[in-house]
C-alpha cells in the first residue's frame, strides 16, 4: 500500500493526502494499493500546490496491528514526532492508531526519503 | 562582547524587513520553492521532519543575560518552550512556522542577534575557548581575535560563495576546549618567548564522510596580521575548492590533495600579493581598531578576595550533593576567590542540549546577580557561567538545582554529545539522542560515573558528524543497514589538544545493543587501567583488542 505524504508550507507539518486535500493525521490519509496508478496521479495533483506542501511523495506501508502503518521508521517519526518529547507532534494526541504506529516495525528507507536527500 | 552600532543595527532590520518580503512573496506565489529555498536557507531556516528549524547564530558562544531572556521568550513564544544548544554554540529552536519567522528576526535583532551565516557555502560561527576571559591557563583572551573575524567574515562578499561551508575554531589555552584541530581553520595562540602573540594555523581538519586532523601550515604567526593570513587561505582554497562535488569540496580534501607543504606554499605566494595590492595602509585590522574590541572584552571586575571562601569551603563540607557539583562543575579561575561554573545540560534522561524557556531564564537571572552578565555556551552542548565569586557558588547551585540544571557531570560519561539525529534531522540515518539518553541511564550512579572520569561519548545520526563522533573517546554513529537503525562504534578519538581519530570497533550494533556494549567498553577500561589513566589513555595503551573481544564476545 501508499500513502502520499508532505510538509505544510506555511508551517512545515506533516500533512498527508486525502480525497483532493491534504489532512494532518496519517490515520485519515487515503491509501492506495502499490500498483495503483490512481496513487501517482494524486502524486501529481500534490505536486501541483506549490503554495500549500512542499516535497509531496509517496510512501510505502506495512501492516501492523490492523493498521496500516509507514515501512521506513523515518516516516513513522513524520507521522509520530520525536521519541524523546513524546507530547510533542501528533502522537500527543495518543489512541490505537498512534500505538498501532509506534509498535510498527520494517525497512527504514523509503523512495520518498532518497529523493529528499538528493532535494536538500 | 561584540557591541553593535548604528550601522549593524540598521543592517539587521533591513535583512529582517527583506525576509519579510521574500516570505510573503513565497507564500503569495511569486517565489517558488527552489527560489525560497536559498533565500530561507541564508536567514538560517531549514524544514526538517516535523516543522521549520530556526538556527539563531550566538557569536563564539557569548550571550548577555538579555539575549538569552529573549531566546527564551521565542522558545515560550513561537516554539514548544524550548531550545537546543548545539556543537556549533548556536541555538536551534525544532518547531518553527515560517510565516513567524520575519518576526522572530525583528525580536533577536532587538537583542543585536540573528541568524544569517548559520547555513550555507559561508563562513559560519567562530568557536572559541568558553573559559575565555577567566581562565589562568590562555595566553590572551581569544574573544578579541573571535571577535576581529566575526566583523571580517560578516557579509564578506568573496566569501559568501565558497566551495562548502567554512569553520574555524581558536583556542588560546593549551587545553583545547575547541576542537580546534578538527576544524576548517584552527587557530592556537602562543607566546613566544620575547613575549610576542602569534598563532599556530592548523588548516584542513575536519570530520564528515573523511575526517582528518589538520596539520599545521604555520608555527607562529603574529597575532597583527590574523585576517590577511586568513584572507589568503581563502582565496587559495576557493580557487581550488572541489565545486563538482560535494563530498569532495571542504578545505580539508585540497589540504590533504596538494599537501600541507604546497598548500601552505601557495597560501604564501597570496598572502605576499594580499601585502603587494594593500600598499601602506596594510590588508590588516588597525592597532586602534583591535583596541577598541579589547576594550569591549575588558568589562569583567574583580573584587580583590581571598583564595579560599569559608561559605564554600563550609558549603562543601555539610553538603555532599554540592561537594559533587564542585568536583565536577567548578573550574579554577585566573582571580583568587572566584570560579568558572559550568552548568551541564545533560541530566539524566533528558535531551543533550536542550533547555526549557525557564532553564534559559534561570541561568540569565544567575548570570545578573552572580555572574557579571556573562554567559557562555559551549561547543559540548553546555552553558557557562565564567565569573562566579566562590561565595556565591552556593547559592548559585541550589538555583541551578531548583531549575534542573544542576547535574554534576561534566566531562564525565553521561556528559554526551548528540546530535538531534533522525527524531528531528531531514539528513539523519538513526536516531542519536534516545542512545544518550539510554547510555546516561546506565550511569545514572554518580559514585561510578565519578569512579569512570573523564569519557567523551560522541554521538552522530549520520556521517555528516554534527555530534563529533570521529573525535569522541567512545564515538557512536548511526547508520542504515538492511532498513534498520544500526550503530557503529570508534574508540581512541579526541578532539583536544592530543587529537586524533577513532578506530573502528567492529561491526555496527542494533539500536537496544548499544547502551549496553557501552557499559562493558567501561567495565573493560575499569579492568586495564592504570593508575592515572583515563579511558582514552587505556584504549591507546592496550590498542581495541580487549575492547573489541568484550563487546563481540557473544559473537564467538
Amino acid at each position: 500500500m501508499k500513502a502520499l505524504t508532505a510538509n505544510r508550507l506555511t508551517d512545515g507539518e506533516v500533512v498527508f493526502w486525502k480525497d483532493g486535500r491534504w489532512i494532518e493525521r496519517f490515520a485519515d490519509a487515503q491509501l492506495w494499493a502499490s500498483d495503483d496508478p490512481a496513487a501517482l496521479e494524486a502524486e501529481g495533483r500534490g505536486k501541483a500546490q506549490p503554495l500549500v506542501v512542499v516535497d509531496a511523495y509517496l510512501i510505502d506501508l506495512v501492516e501492523a496491528e490492523g493498521f496500516w502503518a509507514p515501512v521506513s521508521y523515518r516516516e513513522r517519526i513524520r507521522a509520530l514526532g520525536p521519541t524523546n518529547h513524546l507530547h510533542h507532534g501528533k502522537q500527543a494526541e495518543g489512541g490505537a492508531a498512534i500505538e498501532a504506529l509506534q509498535h510498527a516495525s520494517g525497512a527504514a528507507r523509503s523512495t520518498g526519503r532518497v529523493n529528499l536527500i538528493k532535494r536538500k | 562582547m561584540y557591541q553593535y552600532d548604528t550601522l549593524d543595527k540598521e543592517m539587521l532590520a533591513d535583512r529582517s524587513a527583506e525576509f519579510r518580503g521574500q516570505v510573503a512573496r513565497r507564500l503569495s506565489g511569486e517565489l517558488s520553492e527552489d527560489q525560497f529555498k536559498p533565500l530561507r536557507l541564508m536567514n538560517g531556516l531549514y524544514l526538517q521532519l516535523h516543522a521549520y528549524m530556526l538556527r539563531v547564530a550566538i557569536p563564539y558562544g557569548s550571550l548577555n543575560p538579555a539575549q538569552l531572556r529573549k531566546l527564551a521568550w521565542i522558545g515560550r513564544t513561537y516554539d514548544k518552550g524550548y531550545g537546543h544548544f548545539t556543537t556549533r554554540t548556536n541555538l536551534q529552536f525544532h518547531w518553527i512556522k515560517l510565516a513567524d519567522t520575519p518576526d522572530i528576526l525583528d525580536h533577536l535583532a532587538s537583542v543585536d542577534m540573528h541568524a544569517i551565516q548559520t547555513s550555507g557555502n559561508c563562513i559560519r560561527n567562530t568557536t572559541t575557548d568558553p573559559y575565555a576571559g577567566a581562565t589562568a591557563e590562555e595566553v590572551d583572551d581569544p574573544r578579541v581575535w573571535a571577535e576581529a573575524i566575526r566583523q571580517w567574515s560578516t557579509f564578506h562578499p568573496e566569501f559568501s560563495f565558497l566551495p562548502r561551508k567554512f569553520k574555524i575554531a581558536i583556542t588560546a589555552a593549551p587545553k583545547d576546549r575547541t576542537a580546534a584541530r578538527v576544524h576548517d581553520i584552527g587557530l592556537v595562540l602562543k607566546r613566544a618567548r620575547d613575549g610576542a602573540l602569534g598563532f599556530e594555523v592548523i588548516v584542513g581538519g575536519g570530520m564528515g564522510r573523511t575526517p582528518y586532523v589538520g596539520p599545521t601550515i604555520k608555527e607562529f604567526l603574529p597575532v597583527n596580521r590574523l585576517l590577511s593570513y586568513l584572507e589568503a587561505i581563502l582565496r587559495v582554497y576557493n580557487r581550488h575548492g572541489r565545486r563538482d562535488n560535494i563530498y569532495k569540496a571542504r578545505i580539508k580534501i585540497l589540504v590533504a590533495a596538494l599537501g600541507k607543504d604546497e598548500f601552505a606554499r601557495q597560501v604564501e605566494a597570496e598572502w605576499a600579493k594580499i601585502d603587494q595590492d594593500a600598499g601602506e595602509g596594510g590588508a590588516d585590522l588597525p592597532d586602534t581598531e583591535l583596541a577598541r574590541i579589547r576594550g569591549a572584552f575588558a568589562t569583567a571586575t574583580f573584587e580583590t578576595l581571598p583564595a579560599v571562601s569559608e561559605a564554600f569551603e563550609a558549603a562543601k563540607a555539610s553538603t555532599p550533593a554540592f561537594a559533587r557539583f564542585v568536583r565536577n562543575n567548578v573550574k579554577p579561575h585566573k582571580k583568587p576567590g572566584y570560579g568558572i561554573v559550568e552548568i551541564s545540560l545533560k541530566g539524566i534522561g533528558d535531551t543533550p542540549g536542550d533547555a526549557t524557556s525557564e532553564q534559559m531564564e534561570a541561568v540569565a537571572d544567575l548570570a545578573e546577580r552572580y555572574g557579571q552578565d556573562d554567559i557562555r555556551v559551549t561547543h559540548e552542548q553546555n552553558l557557562v557561567l565564567p565569573h562566579v565569586r566562590l561565595d556565591d557558588i552556593p547559592a548559585v547551585w541550589a538555583a541551578l538545582a531548583e531549575a534542573g540544571i544542576a547535574t554534576a557531570n561534566i566531562n564525565l560519561v553521561s556528559d554526551i554529545i548528540a546530535c538531534p539525529g533522525l527524531d528531528y534531522c531531514a539528513l539523519a540515518n538513526a536516531r542519536a539522542i534516545p542512545i544518550a539518553q539510554h547510555i546516561a541511564e546506565k550511569f545514572r550512579d554518580q559514585d561510578r560515573a565519578e569512579k569512570v572520569g573523564e569519557l567523551k561519548i560522541k554521538i552522530s545520526g549520520c556521517i555528516n558528524a554534527c555530534g563529533h563522533h570521529h573525535v569522541g573517546h567512545i564515538g557512536i554513529l548511526g547508520v542504515d543497514k538492511k532498513g534498520e537503525e544500526f550503530y557503529q562504534l570508534t574508540l581512541g578519538g579526541s578532539g583536544a589538544e592530543d587529537a586524533s581519530l577513532g578506530s573502528i570497533l567492529g561491526p555496527a550494533l542494533p539500536y537496544d545493543r548499544v547502551a549496553g556494549a557501552v557499559d562493558t567498553l567501561v567495565d573493560v577500561y575499569l579492568r586495564e587501567r592504570r593508575d592515572g589513566e583515563r579511558f582514552l589513555d587505556t584504549f591507546r595503551r592496550t590498542g581495541v583488542a580487549p575492547f573489541k573481544e568484550a563487546v563481540y564476545a557473544d559473537a564467538h
